[in-house]
C-alpha cells in the first residue's frame, strides 16, 4: 500500500509537470499571435513601408525608380504591390504562394537590379514576423491552400557540351529567342512590347549580364523555369517540358551567361 | 648502297633549293604591278580612237612610277597599278585602272597631294597586299586581265581581314570624308557635299562626348582624350573582339555601335543608329596628329570648332551624355550607381547657385561626376556660369519654407541610429552609395561642405520626381529635432573609414 501510494505520488508530479509545462513550451514556441503581428508592423514599418506602401500596395513615399539597362534603354522600376498575392519568386508551381522559406530568402538576398535591399542582418524573429505580417494584405493567403515545393535535383551533367547543344535545340524549338533574343541578349523580336499583369512595361532577362534577381546557381535557374515568374511574362514550363530537358535548357543559359565554355 | 642513297639526297635537295631560287628570281622581275601595267596598255591600245594614239599607247613603257612630295616628305607609288587614275579615258574603266572620281583632282592636282594625304595605306609599297594595309577577305589572285577571257579562280586570302602590320591602313571610301577636315573647316566642307565628317562633328557636340573624352584639354576625364584619336596606330586598338576586318576602322564602329562587345570594360554610354555610327567614325578619324603644311591648308585652326557660347549647346557638349534631359533621376547599370536630376524642380527649387557651381567645379569625388574648373576639365568660369542658366531656367518661383537649422543643438549618437535605419539602406552603411543601391554618395566634399540648412531642408522635403522621399512631417513623419541630428551625422560621415 505504502509502495504504490509512493508511486502513485510520483507518476502523478511527473505527469503534472509535464501537462504544466505544454502551455509554457507552447508559448515559447509560438509567442502571442498579438505580439507577433505588433513585431512584424514594426518591423514592416520602418523598413518596408517606404517603398511598398502602409496598405502594401507598392505605393511608398519613394514612388517609382528608374533604371537605365546597359543597352541605353530606361525601365520604370515599381516596388511590389504585395495585395495582389502575385509573386514572381516562388518554389512552388505556379499560381500558388510562396513558401516561408522562398519569402526568408528575397528577405536575406535582396532582389538585384531593383533596389530591394538585403535585410540579412535582421534578427530571425523580426523577419518571421515580418513575413507573416506581410500575409495579411492579401486575401490569397487565407483562401488557398499552400503548395509544396518543388524539388531540385541537378544532375550531373548540367553544363555539359552535349547537354548545352540540346539546350540550344529547346531554346530555339520553345521560342524562347522571341523575347530574349537568339543571343541571350533580351532583344528578341517580342521584347519590345512585354508587358507585366499590372501593364507596366517590362525588359526579358539579358543572360550576358549574368546577374539573376532569383539567384544565380543553376538551381535558380532551373526552379525559375519550373516556377515561371508568375505576374510577368515567363510562363511555367513544368507541363510543357520535361525535367530533364528543363536541365539541357540550363545548361545553354549557363553558357549564355559565359559560366561554361 | 648507302653513299647512293646520300647522294640522291643531296641532288634532290639541290635541286629544290635550285627551284626555289628560280621561283624567287621570276617573282623579282615579274612583280604584280607590271601585269597590271601590261593590262593597263591592252586597255589603252582597245580605246584609242585613231592610229596615232593607238601607236603611242602601244609603246607605253612598263616602267617605275612615284610622286615625290617634298613639303610632305612623302613617296607615292600608287600608280604603279593605279595607272589610269589622272586619265579621262578610264572614266568607266574597271578598278584599279579607273580614273579618280568627281572632280577632286582638279582641284587636289596629284603631283601636289600626292595618294596617301587622303587615302591614307603604305605609298612606298608596290603591291596590293602591303600599299593598302589590309589583307582582303577574298579577292581575285590577279584581279583583272583583258587577256584572259574566263576570270581568274577566287583565292581565300590566309589571315584575311586582318592588318599587314602597316598602322594606317588604306581608309575605306565612307570614312574618307575624315581626310576633307585636315585643310578644310567644317563649314565649307558642308556646302562641297562633304556631310558625312560634318553630321559626325555634330553627333560628338550633341551627344556629349566631350563629357568623358577631352579635346584640346576641355573635357571630362573618364574615356580618353581624343585630340589624335585618328592617327593612332593599329596597337592602340584591343581587336580581339572586333568582328569582320579587324581594322581600326571596323573597331570605330563597332565600338560606337556597342561598345561594351568591343572593350567589355568600357563604361562608354552611348546610343547611335548604325548610321550615325559611321558619321561618328568619319569624324574621330579626321582628329589626326600630323599638321598639314600652310600651304595645304584652307582654315587657321582646322581641327577644333569654337567652343559653342550658349548654356544648351554646352550642355549638349559636356553633360548630356550622363545627365540627358535631367529630368529624371536614373539609376544606371554602366556606373553602377544612380545619374541624379539636375533639372528637377524640387531640387532647383532648394539648391541656390552657389552650391550648383561648386558641385560643376569640383566635381563629386567617388562617381563619374567630372570636377569642370578651368584647372581640371578645362571649362571656364564664364562656361559654367553659362550652363548653370541653363540647368536652373525652369526654376520654381516658389522657395522652400526654411529648415533654420541653427536652432537645433544636434545629438550626433541619435542622428546615427536614425540614419541606419532610415538612410543607410539606399546611400550605405558609410554613406558611399552606388555600388548597385539606389542612394547618392555623401561623403563626397561638395555633400560634406554642403550649407546644412539645404540638407535638412532636402530630407525633410524629399525630392519629388526622384525616389528620395519626404522624411519630414508630411512624409516619414520625423520631427525637425530628428532631421538636425541625421544631418549632423551625415556630415561626419567622411571621417569614416
Amino acid at each position: 500500500m505504502e509502495g504504490f501510494n509512493r508511486r502513485f505520488k510520483d507518476t502523478a508530479m511527473i505527469f503534472s509537470l509535464i501537462l504544466l509545462s505544454v502551455p509554457f513550451l507552447l508559448f515559447d514556441y509560438a509567442p502571442g499571435a498579438g505580439d507577433m503581428a505588433d513585431l512584424g508592423k514594426n518591423v514592416y514599418e520602418e523598413r518596408c513601408m517606404i517603398c511598398h506602401g502602409s496598405k502594401g500596395d507598392g505605393k511608398g513615399l519613394v514612388g517609382i525608380m528608374k533604371r537605365a539597362e546597359k543597352s541605353g534603354r530606361i525601365l520604370d522600376v515599381r516596388p511590389r504591390d504585395l495585395t495582389v498575392g502575385v509573386f514572381r519568386f516562388r518554389s512552388t508551381p505556379t499560381g500558388c504562394t510562396p513558401t516561408d522559406a522562398d519569402l526568408m530568402q528575397l528577405l536575406d538576398r535582396g532582389i538585384t537590379r531593383s533596389f530591394m535591399p538585403s535585410h540579412k542582418e535582421l534578427p530571425l524573429e523580426e523577419k518571421k514576423a515580418v513575413i507573416q505580417y506581410i500575409k495579411t494584405f492579401s486575401s490569397i493567403w487565407k483562401e488557398s491552400e499552400p503548395c509544396k515545393p518543388i524539388p531540385v535535383k541537378k544532375p550531373k551533367w548540367v553544363g555539359s557540351a552535349s547537354s548545352i547543344e540540346k539546350g540550344r535545340k529547346i531554346y530555339k524549338e520553345m521560342k524562347c529567342w522571341e523575347c530574349h533574343g537568339e543571343d541571350g541578349r533580351g532583344r528578341g523580336p517580342k521584347s519590345d512590347r512585354l508587358k507585366d499583369d499590372w501593364g507596366n512595361p517590362i525588359l526579358p532577362f539579358n543572360f550576358t549580364s549574368g546577374a539573376l534577381k532569383r539567384g544565380t546557381s543553376p538551381e535558380d535557374v532551373y526552379i525559375t523555369f519550373t516556377t515561371g515568374l508568375d505576374g510577368t511574362g515567363m510562363p511555367s514550363y513544368e507541363d510543357s517540358l520535361k525535367e530533364e530537358d528543363r536541365w539541357h535548357l540550363v545548361s545553354y543559359t549557363l553558357k549564355l551567361m559565359g559560366r561554361v565554355k | 648502297m648507302r653513299s647512293r642513297f646520300y647522294l640522291s639526297l643531296l641532288l634532290i635537295s639541290g635541286l629544290i633549293l635550285i627551284i626555289f631560287i628560280a621561283l624567287a628570281f621570276y617573282r623579282e622581275i615579274s612583280p604584280e604591278w607590271k601585269r597590271y601595267q601590261a593590262d593597263y596598255r591592252e586597255l589603252l591600245i582597245k580605246k584609242a580612237r585613231d592610229d596615232a594614239s593607238r601607236k603611242k599607247a602601244a609603246a607605253l613603257k612598263i616602267e617605275h612610277q612615284q610622286i615625290y612630295l617634298e613639303s610632305l616628305k612623302r613617296v607615292d607609288r600608287c600608280m604603279y597599278c593605279h595607272i589610269g587614275v589622272d586619265n579621262p579615258l578610264m572614266a568607266d574603266a574597271p578598278v584599279p585602272f579607273k580614273q579618280h572620281g568627281g572632280d577632286y583632282l582638279k582641284n587636289h592636282p596629284i603631283d601636289k597631294f600626292g595618294c596617301t594625304v587622303c587615302h591614307y595605306g603604305q605609298g612606298r609599297a608596290t603591291n596590293k597586299k602591303e600599299a593598302h594595309g589590309i589583307i582582303p577577305v577574298t579577292q581575285f589572285d590577279y584581279p583583272i586581265s583583258y587577256r584572259l577571257k574566263t576570270p581568274p579562280p577566287r583565292v581565300e586570302y590566309p589571315g584575311a581581314g586582318r592588318d599587314t602590320h602597316w598602322d594606317f591602313p588604306i581608309i575605306p571610301l565612307k570614312y574618307i570624308q575624315s581626310s576633307c577636315a585636315q585643310c578644310h573647316d567644317l563649314e565649307f566642307l558642308n556646302n562641297k557635299g562633304a556631310d558625312r565628317v560634318v553630321k559626325g562633328e555634330r553627333l560628338f557636340r550633341e551627344k556629349g562626348c566631350r563629357g568623358c573624352h577631352k579635346l584640346n584639354g576641355v573635357g571630362g576625364d573618364l574615356g580618353k582624350a581624343l585630340d589624335v584619336v585618328g592617327s593612332q596606330p593599329y596597337a592602340y586598338f584591343p581587336m580581339r573582339n572586333v568582328k569582320g576586318e579587324k581594322t581600326i576602322y571596323a573597331w570605330h564602329r563597332q565600338h560606337f555601335i556597342d561598345p561594351r562587345e568591343v572593350a567589355p570594360e568600357s563604361e562608354m554610354k552611348v546610343n547611335v543608329t548604325e548610321q550615325e555610327a559611321d558619321y561618328l567614325t568619319t569624324y574621330v578619324l579626321s582628329l589626326r596628329a600630323e599638321e598639314m603644311p600652310r600651304s595645304y591648308r584652307r582654315i587657321r585652326d582646322m581641327r577644333f570648332q569654337e567652343r559653342p557660347g550658349d548654356g544648351e549647346s554646352l550642355y549638349k557638349m559636356f553633360c548630356i551624355a550622363c545627365h540627358t534631359t535631367g529630368k529624371d533621376s536614373v539609376f544606371d547599370e554602366i556606373f553602377n550607381r544612380t545619374i541624379p536630376a539636375i533639372m528637377n524642380p524640387a531640387f532647383l527649387k532648394t539648391v541656390d547657385n552657389k552650391h550648383l557651381k561648386r558641385i560643376i567645379e569640383e566635381g563629386r569625388s567617388g562617381t563619374q561626376m567630372t570636377a569642370w574648373k578651368a584647372s581640371a576639365a578645362g571649362l571656364t568660369d564664364g562656361e559654367i556660369d553659362k550652363i548653370i542658366e541653363f540647368i536652373t531656367r525652369q526654376r520654381p518661383k516658389s522657395k522652400p519654407e526654411p529648415f533654420s537649422f541653427t536652432r537645433f543643438r544636434a545629438d550626433i549618437k541619435h542622428g546615427e541610429d536614425l540614419y541606419r535605419v532610415r538612410c543607410a539602406l539606399c546611400h550605405g552603411n558609410k554613406g558611399q552609395g552606388g555600388e548597385g543601391s539606389l542612394g547618392l554618395n555623401l561623403r563626397n566634399p561638395v555633400v560634406q561642405e554642403a550649407d546644412p540648412e539645404f540638407l535638412a531642408i532636402t530630407v525633410r522635403d524629399g525630392r519629388a520626381g526622384t525616389p528620395m522621399p519626404p522624411f519630414g512631417k508630411n512624409g516619414v513623419g520625423l520631427s525637425d529635432q530628428d532631421i538636425a541630428d541625421v544631418v549632423s551625422y551625415v556630415k561626419t560621415l567622411s571621417k569614416k573609414k
